[in-house]
């Protein structure tokens, strides 16, 4: 194509732009009738997709807020259904230091007892998830402290009656005063405040900041009251890696590690499930994936819906406007010409549909992320898609009308009333 | 030099209604040479509207060939027909067909854009050939504000700004009052003596007598062909213009 003709053909499609803009604008209300239908479909639609990918990113927060680089280990067997004592598995301190002794690559290990406990403090009190750690919780699950400090392993050894406590705790129990070095009292027993956790959010409804973190030592003295069975025994255990490369075969050599220790060969089932953070990435990943497939699903409906608007008005438009056609072909345009016309003011119709949509969109879900607190990003490739997407429906669903005006006999076109 | 623009040979048009079968127009043979002004008589259903559709392209006969400036036309697609139209045919309708809530500019400017030519160049085109229809005050002005008689002079200007070899009025005068009648028979006539070849359609003795030669029809055929004598001449348009 010569430029000379590329300019030709610009210029064409211009003056249909402009065809199109006086057609739409001679019938203004059905014309924001039928954008309407278009526009509720790309809102819908855009909403759907942020919403998802909202959700999406939340996963991976709260999966983050978990730790990353981790192996998890519970001793209960990976199976679906009820759970039997018995199946339990028993994962106690030795098989924590025989994991970092024989698996490589291992960094830090947060061994952990938990419990639910009541704090008591200047008339106020609250109940919040305990955990009796190490020192390298804090690393291993991206924790860090606010004020204070984290425990230590001097606070270990002693068995020190010391609690670092999240957020959510220091202000049920002291407002908005710095509670470091106050005194609480859990289950009647005095303990020192020694840190404040940096707020790590909440994820799906969960509070990452309604919790406390005491040493292990002291939970086993003083709160040792539940149903585990041995004096070493653990509830959980995290074990932190260098890096997250080694993962997949580090979950493998624990699991095997675990199984020889406690001869699962015999046992048949494996009374530990191994989970690393990866894992967790992967399966929430899944799920959001068909929580958003499902969504933009659903709110497709409504965009075909004004897709299918489009075409009936557009089929409205051709009839009427059939004299309007045979003239334009006596005065000499192509079956192209005509058919361009129409496809034009079905996209030009779609497309500010589509914008308007689209900044409905934005409005909600800025609205939903201001006021609700829940991620809805609506970024630069979703308005985007959106815009040529609502293009597409309109070359799509304006398509037919278009191609039958095209088709019409000038005489019969002309003659008509 | 007599040159033949527009030639039919053994023009047939069939239309089937229901069980009948209607030749609209039968076998018409006849050549209208360039700068000819010619008025096709008939009454109502005579098929010389049917003829005229033919000839103007806009309609294919059933059987025979019309031939516009020596070139056949019933091998030609659609697109080339579309081409032809606009370069060499303009159209003059009974209802003049103008395009509503768009100015006069605007309306005659709509052969050109399938013309493909740029902008600049139809608004100069456009203003130019209403200027010389007596309508240069009225670029800007959409149908509706318009009089019968400037709306056709607006159609007429349409139908000229290609710079066609042959202008095809079909009831030019229909839809007009006497007086504006004349007026628009003026305009034919001093187009028709610049050179452009006129051909019209009409039932009315009257407007027939102002062409040089009239082609009369009957039950899709012609039944005479002959000069106009005394032969009548419009007004000038001075008052109009």
């Amino acid at each position: 194509m010569t430029p000379g003709k590329m300019i030709q053909s610009l210029s064409g499609w211009l003056v249909n732009v402009s065809i199109a803009m006086t057609a739409l604008r001679t019938n203004l209300m059905r014309s924001i009738l039928t954008m309407l239908g278009v526009m509720i479909g790309v809102f819908a639609v855009t909403l759907a997709v942020a919403v998802g990918a909202g959700a999406q990113s939340s996963v991976i927060q709260s999966v983050n807020a978990l730790g990353s680089n981790m192996a998890i280990i519970v001793p209960e067997p990976d199976v679906g259904g009820g759970r039997r004592a018995f199946d339990r598995g028993r994962l106690t301190m030795r098989d924590a230091r025989a994991i970092k002794k024989q698996i490589p690559g291992v960094l830090y290990l947060a061994p952990q007892l938990r419990s639910t406990i009541q704090i008591v403090a200047a008339g106020n009190n609250t109940t919040t998830n305990a955990v009796g750690s190490t020192a390298d919780f804090a690393p291993v699950t991206n924790s860090a402290v606010q004020t204070g400090r984290f425990i230590d392993e001097a606070d270990e050894r002693s068995a020190a009656r010391v609690v670092v406590i999240g957020s959510t705790v220091a202000e049920a129990l002291f407002g908005n005063f710095d509670p470091v070095g106050q005194t609480v009292r859990i289950n009647r027993i005095p303990f020192t405040i020694i840190g404040l956790l940096e707020s790590k959010g909440s994820n799906f409804g969960s509070d990452n900041d309604d919790t406390a973190i005491m040493p292990i030592s002291t939970m086993r003295q003083r709160f040792n009251g539940d149903t585990l069975s041995g004096p070493d025994d653990l509830n959980l255990l995290f074990v932190g890696f260098e890096d997250a490369s080694s993962l997949v075969e580090s979950k493998i050599s624990i699991t095997q590690l675990l199984s020889e220790r406690y001869n699962v060969e015999e046992k048949g089932t494996n009374p530990f499930t191994v989970r690393t953070t990866e894992e967790f990435l992967e399966q929430t990943g899944e799920i959001t994936a068909i929580f958003q497939i499902v969504l933009v699903a659903i709110a497709s409906i409504s965009l075909l819906v004004g897709g299918i608007g489009i075409m009936n008005i557009m089929l409205v438009s051709v009839t009427e406007r059939t004299r309007e056609i045979g003239l334009r072909m006596a005065l000499g345009a192509k079956r192209s010409d005509i058919r361009n016309q129409f496809l034009v003011e079905a996209a030009v119709l779609c497309i500010i549909g589509g914008i308007v949509g689209l900044q409905l969109a934005s409005a909600v879900g800025y609205a939903m992320t201001t006021y609700a607190g829940f991620l809805v990003p609506i970024g630069l490739s979703v308005a985007l898609g959106a815009i040529i997407f609502s293009a597409c429906i309109g070359l799509v669903f304006g398509g037919y009308p278009a191609v039958r005006a095209s088709r019409l006999s000038p005489i019969e076109a002309l003659r008509s009333e | 030099m007599t040159q033949k623009l527009v030639e039919t040979r053994n023009l047939v048009k069939t239309y089937v209604l229901g069980s009948e079968t209607i030749n609209a127009v039968n076998g018409v043979s006849l050549s209208i040479e360039r700068g000819e002004y010619v008025a096709i008589m008939g009454t109502s259903g005579s098929g010389k509207s049917t003829f005229m559709n033919m000839i103007g392209c806009l309609d294919t006969p059933s059987s025979g060939e019309v031939l516009i400036d020596a070139i056949p036309t019933s091998d030609r697609d659609s697109d080339a027909l579309a081409k032809l139209r606009n370069e060499k045919i303009g159209f003059v309708f009974q209802q003049f067909n103008l395009l509503a809530r768009t100015s006069a500019l605007d309306n005659v400017a709509v052969p050109l854009i399938y013309a493909g030519q740029p902008s600049a160049k139809r608004q100069e085109k456009s203003a130019a050939k209403l200027t010389a229809m007596g309508l240069g005050d009225r670029l800007d002005h959409t149908p509706a504000k318009l009089s019968g008689g400037q709306q056709q002079r607006v159609a007429i200007a349409r139908a000229l700004v290609t710079e066609p070899l042959i202008l095809l009025a079909d009831e030019p005068t229909g839809a007009l009052d006497s007086r504006t009648s004349d007026d628009i028979m003026a305009i034919f006539q001093e187009l028709n003596a610049q050179g452009i070849t006129i051909i019209v359609v009409t039932h009315e003795s009257e407007v027939a007598d102002h062409a040089k030669r009239r082609i009369e029809f009957r039950d899709g055929k012609v039944i005479e062909d002959r000069m106009v004598t005394n032969r009548l001449i419009a007004k000038t348009r001075k008052d109009t213009l």
